[in-house]
């Protein structure tokens, strides 16, 4: 058995219970020290994986026969980066947890462990049941770190939080619970939740639609979509910081993942019926998102409604059912991951600098700080796909699919383009430039600050450097994950037709 | 899963291929090296980071000297490419190196650079007149708190705009076009303490967000017709295309990339960014707003000119907005009173000729204008820039007057920067101006009624240019002026001279001295060297004379169905003729109206009280698009807070959470009491399961 995955779900874990054993003060350091044994051990995978459709460091083992439930982990280029986005963002975020206080940290820092076990155990799950299971499991720890650990009406959030995810868990639940049933009735096999068998024998176009709803829903909710993002306000309000660290750059985008992983490969038929009504949802969170984000005066609902617009180009991307488009959606979910690590750093700091997270209450924070300023500004135009980043490209593969295969959805979506100019630069603008704010005071970054952000900065720029190295990892599988969608699959698009009059010549 | 494979194996046997192909060029002469390009573009990258990285460790002035030398490293990287050019055959003067940036399902997204006879033209003026613009800026930025970070930021302009130049692929085209945009942005914001120089940045940056999608897409339709965003690829593909009847899919690709030409070079509809652009500093007004950013949209234009060629409505909508351009921006520098605006209007007006001659297959017409242009535009802005200075800031061109006595030196490249605008026998404007509207004029048909608009643009050239100069120079002295000629520069307050609000000198406001050109040598050599260019370099374009423009560029048009169709050199100086009886007509115009019978101008503003009105507000697109973009907009966002969101959303949540009221509260009393109890059975079962599977499940 390849333990390689079981290990890497359970690091969290050892290594809560190992800062548990620390002293109260020093818990969050042997926690934040304990990431980098995850990092170490992220490294040789990545660097192990290899190009490829075919699931690598896999594990099947039967867990309940009886149930047809599968003990199978594996990593593709599906979720490869999502794995690291993860390790990432959580190392980040327990560091800067770190340089805080808080009340019982070892439970604070168990339940971030717990968190990203599940988290990571979800991307990585390669049976329905199971992915179930740990989608469901990291939202327990979430509950926990805001109801006990946040701001503000923390009580309503954690009600509005839990009810809207449970809804949506236990509709997937029960359509998962449908679908292994019913296709192993439908196709006289023996029952198993196992991804590939399932997928190998799919239900019935009627049945799909109605269990496709309910993972959609389930999945909207999550990423969050308008109008199911009602939970969004409310929880990023309480959540403290290094919490929605991961919260946005993360969990986010295991709704994304789930259409991809789940529901594209299970539910063909449904996903080419729904696909209008999908897409609708995509612009329409593209644009409300982003005239929500330039809209709002705190700092992290900006960050919070931006989200919502570029997880609904990712939703775009997804939905047009094209290579690209597939290609151009993992990108961003990698790349929005990293850019939102950055601006919850950066809202943070900004807060530290100006005792408010309210844009206009701040300003002219930039004179003491060019470092700072240029740090923040890196991330703010990488978050506004900036061509010359990753997040560009990404975004050009989710507009290149989209104009392909959908040409109105595409061109109404490169509305986005120029309001995500609007409301990031409004917000390093309110917060950086123009006259001081009475209440503010510049402060350059000092080390502990500078350290966090840097890894986001330097992770920026290293993929605004060189995509190729994400883009051609991801490739195979954002082709095969849409290829019943395709009439011909070899080439997507119009390329395929010049490729042929180039051979020729 | 063999299936799977299969699909996978065809593709990576495909893409192998795709990238063979878009190499071909550099793998067919690998002993034409890319090294200078590669030098040529990153040398004032390195500039940049260098400054910004030591801006706590070395002085102000290495910091400028840092600056400055990386530029003139780079004009000697574009020279060095220009001889490695020469040194080969005329029609194989080309190069493209580069690495796979992004490449997946045949988007060729590659990071090339493609050396050939148009882009080293564009590197050689961008390098040219930014080294100038450094130089100047040395010596102007003196007393700025900033002064590290305007270097910084300004070579990282420069690298952009050689990024942009030298691409060899579309997408990256992109990134060099968006990088501009973000250059500017930060330049038009450098003092970015001051609210009306933020407001201008924002709009400068999003504007040219609007532009950057038109090229997006228009990439994405010529990718699916052609198969490449290579450029020498796409090019050398159209002749095969265009043996068919064009598609609706090239008109579309054609008009957008109109779009992002029209944002960059501020055309209208897209114009109403670049004379707020003029919050930047002078230098910067000099060298992005004038000589070579807002250039890029012809570049654009030349470079991917047989797809704007093949679709007769996008060059006859080039056309005409280029000449309604030119025309709207003319007018209204005739009557703007900030010394700045007039020659930012000027830019757009000039530009609109570029892009019409464009539009009307005058490539290196064009292109020679852009050249010059670059020259007396960057001239016209640094001795503005003397004078504002003596002016301590004030912009108002009522306020100043006489100056001729008490700054010479300004005086005299000013004039001969006005008078290079304004079309004035044997300087280069000349040249270059009436060669783009012989050509026009040659075209026929529709453009005849462009060409006979460019004369008319032509003849308020030359009055607003010379008014311009009189009003400044000529006249009673101002105070300012008297007290220089006394030995003192002025020295007022620090406000801000558009709206008034008290400032102070520290980062993100001016600094508190003023540089004049009379003082400063690096600003007399800078404008001197530029000065030289305005009244010369015409030379290089004579008709029956000299060619060398054109014969240099030849090659990248020769597949322009108009490449053969020109006039004839006694048409184009006959041309001549008619641009100079034009010019001097307008200065004519302008010293009676000014200097000879003062008080006139008001008179006719007092008697065309709404024509004045509306050239003084620029025909008035400001205040449409607040009423037709910005306060929709605004009204769309507080609907969307205070409607959808309070009553679809938070109903919704209210609602969930009173169906599940008991659910609730049994969950606000795990809260209050029993959540450790909760959480440690949580972790304790996970660990249980987690064992399990590792020690039990093998």
């Amino acid at each position: 058995m390849n333990s390689a995955l079981t290990l890497l779900i359970l690091l969290p874990l050892i290594g809560a219970t190992i800062a548990a054993l620390a002293p109260v003060k020093q818990v969050g350091q042997i926690a934040a020290v304990m990431t980098l044994v995850q990092i170490g051990f992220l490294v040789p995978i990545l660097i192990d994986f290899q190009v490829g459709v075919e699931l690598q460091a896999y594990v099947d083992e039967i867990w309940i026969e009886e149930l047809g439930i599968h003990y199978a982990l594996g990593i593709d280029g599906l979720n490869i980066f999502m794995v690291a986005l993860t390790v990432f963002a959580w190392a980040i975020a327990t560091f800067w947890a770190a340089t805080k206080e808080w009340e019982q940290p070892r439970m604070f820092y168990a339940m971030l462990a717990l968190a990203e076990a599940g988290t990571i155990g979800a991307f990585v799950a390669q049976d329905l049941i199971l992915f179930i299971l740990f989608f469901d499991l990291l939202l327990i720890p979430f509950y926990f770190l805001i109801g006990m650990w946040g701001e503000g009406d923390r009580r309503r959030a954690t009600g509005t939080f839990m009810i809207y995810t449970l809804a949506g868990s236990l509709l997937m639940l029960v359509g998962a619970v449908a679908y292994g049933v019913i296709s192993s009735y439908q196709n006289q096999t023996e029952i198993s939740f196992l991804l590939s068998d399932l997928a190998a024998a799919p239900v019935g176009g009627s049945t799909q639609g109605w269990i496709f709803a309910g993972f959609a829903l389930a999945l909207l909710i999550k990423m969050p979509i308008p109008p199911l993002h009602g939970w969004m306000p409310i929880t990023y309000r309480s959540t403290p910081l290094p919490v929605l660290v991961v919260l946005s750059a993360v969990v986010a985008k295991l709704g994304a993942y789930g259409f991809l992983r789940v529901v594209l490969p299970l539910m063909p038929d449904a996903a080419n019926n729904f696909q209008h009504v999908l897409l609708v949802l995509a612009i329409i969170a593209i644009i409300y998102g982003s005239v929500m984000a330039f809209s709002q005066d705190e700092a992290r609902m900006v960050v919070g409604y931006s989200s919502v617009a570029q997880i609904g180009f990712v939703l775009l991307g997804i939905f047009v059912l094209d290579a690209k488009g597939a290609e151009g959606a993992l990108l961003q979910m990698l790349n929005h991951g990293i850019v939102v690590v950055g601006l919850m750093l950066v809202i943070g700091f900004l807060a530290a600098r100006s005792n408010s997270e309210r844009l206009s209450e701040m300003g002219g924070l930039a004179r003491s700080a060019p470092i700072f300023a240029v740090m923040f500004l890196i991330v703010a135009l990488a978050t506004l796909a900036m061509p010359g980043s990753a997040n560009f490209v990404g975004e050009l593969y989710i507009i290149f699919g989209a104009l392909s295969d959908q040409f109105v959805y595409g061109a109404i979506a490169t509305i986005g383009v120029p309001l995500a100019a609007v409301y990031m630069i409004r917000m390093f603008q309110k917060s950086m430039h123009n006259r001081e704010h009475a209440e503010g005071r510049s402060r350059e970054l000092n080390a502990t600050e500078f350290g966090l952000l840097l890894p986001a900065v330097l992770a920026v720029l290293a993929l605004a450097v060189y995509p190729q190295f994400v883009v051609e990892r991801i490739e195979p599988n954002a082709e095969f994950t849409v290829e019943a969608y395709q009439p011909s699959t070899a080439v997507a698009g119009g390329g395929g037709a010049a490729v042929s009059k180039e051979a020729d010549e | 899963m063999t299936e799977l494979l299969t699909s996978a194996e065809l593709f990576g046997n495909v893409a192998p291929l795709l990238a063979h192909a878009a190499d071909f060029a550099e793998g067919a002469r690998p002993e034409h090296s890319a090294t200078y390009g590669w030098l040529l573009l990153f040398t004032p990258l390195v500039g940049a980071i260098v400054i910004g990285l030591t801006w706590k460790k070395v002085s102000d002035r290495a910091a400028g000297l840092i600056g400055t030398a990386a530029i003139f490293l780079a004009f000697g990287a574009a020279l060095a490419c220009f001889a490695q050019l020469m040194g080969m055959d005329p029609e194989e003067r080309h190069i493209l190196a580069g690495y796979t940036y992004a490449q997946a399902f045949g988007v060729d997204f590659r990071f090339d650079i493609y050396i050939d006879q148009l882009s080293v033209f564009m590197a050689l003026v961008v390098t040219g007149v930014s080294a100038m613009i450094h130089l100047y800026s040395v010596a102007y930025m003196k007393s700025d708190a900033g002064y590290h970070r305007f270097f910084s930021y300004l070579n990282f302009f420069v690298f952009s705009m050689l990024l942009l130049v030298l691409a060899g692929n579309l997408a990256l085209l992109v990134v060099g076009w968006a990088f501009v945009g973000a250059a500017s942005y930060l330049l038009i914001s450098y003092w970015y303490r001051r609210e009306t120089a933020t407001a201008a940045g924002i709009k400068a940056f999003v504007i040219n967000v609007i532009g950057d999608v038109g090229i997006v897409v228009a990439a994405y339709l010529l990718w699916t017709e052609l198969g490449t965003l290579t450029i020498p690829s796409m090019l050398a593909n159209a002749e095969d295309a265009f043996t068919v009847a064009p598609s609706p899919e090239y008109t579309a690709a054609a008009l957008l990339l109109l779009v992002g030409a029209f944002a960059k070079s501020a055309q209208v509809p897209l114009h109403t960014w670049l004379p707020d652009a003029m919050e930047g500093p002078t230098p910067v007004s000099a060298l992005i707003h004038a000589a070579t950013m807002v250039t890029a949209g012809v570049y654009l234009i030349c470079r991917m000119h047989p797809f704007i060629e093949i679709s007769e409505t996008a060059t006859l909508t080039a056309a005409f907005l280029g000449t309604a351009t030119l025309l709207i921006a003319a007018t209204t520098a005739l009557v703007q009173t900030d010394l700045k605006r007039i020659i930012a209007y000027s830019t757009m007006s000039q530009i609109g000729y570029m892009i019409a001659g464009a539009a009307a297959a005058a490539y290196s017409a064009s292109l020679f204008h852009l050249m010059t242009h670059a020259f007396f535009k960057a001239l016209l802005f640094m001795s503005a820039g003397s004078v504002i200075a003596a002016m301590a800031s004030n912009q108002d061109v009522r306020r100043m007057g006489g100056f001729r006595k008490a700054m010479p030196f300004t005086y005299v490249v000013f004039t001969i920067g006005a008078l290079t605008l304004a079309g004035f026998p044997f300087f280069s404007g000349f040249f270059s101006k009436d060669e783009i509207i012989s050509y026009t004029l040659h075209r026929g048909g529709a453009f005849t009624v462009i060409a006979a608009g460019m004369y008319i643009g032509a003849i308020l050239t030359a009055i607003y240019s010379m008014r311009a100069v009189f009003l400044v120079f000529h006249g009673e002295p101002c105070d300012e002026a008297k007290q220089l000629e006394g030995g003192e520069l002025a020295h007022g307050s620090p406000v801000n001279p558009a709206t008034g609000a008290l400032e102070d000198t520290d980062v993100g406001f001016p600094g508190p001295d003023h540089q004049i050109a009379e003082r400063e040598g690096e600003m007399r050599t800078a404008m001197s060297v530029l000065a030289f260019l305005a009244v010369v370099a015409g030379a290089v374009q004579i008709p029956g004379v000299t060619h060398l423009i054109e014969s240099w560029l030849e090659p990248v048009f020769e597949d322009s169905r108009y490449a053969h169709d020109i006039p004839s050199i006694a048409t184009q100086w006959i041309g001549l003729g008619v641009g100079a009886a034009i010019a001097l007509t307008g200065i004519a115009i302008a010293y009676w109206t000014y200097v000879a019978n003062r008080g006139v101008s008001e008179r006719l503003a007092t008697r065309f009280g709404r024509l004045h009105e509306l050239l003084s507000n620029a025909w008035y697109f400001d205040r449409i698009y607040d009423a037709m973009i910005v306060r929709p907009a605004s009204a769309i966002a507080s609907f969307c807070n205070n409607v959808v969101e309070r009553f679809v959303v938070q109903g919704i949540v209210e609602g969930a959470t009173g169906a599940a009221k008991s659910g609730a509260s049994r969950i606000r009393s795990w809260q209050s009491g029993l959540a450790r109890v909760y959480a440690l059975s949580v972790i304790g079962g996970t660990t249980i399961i987690a064992i399990y599977f590792l020690v039990l499940a093998k």
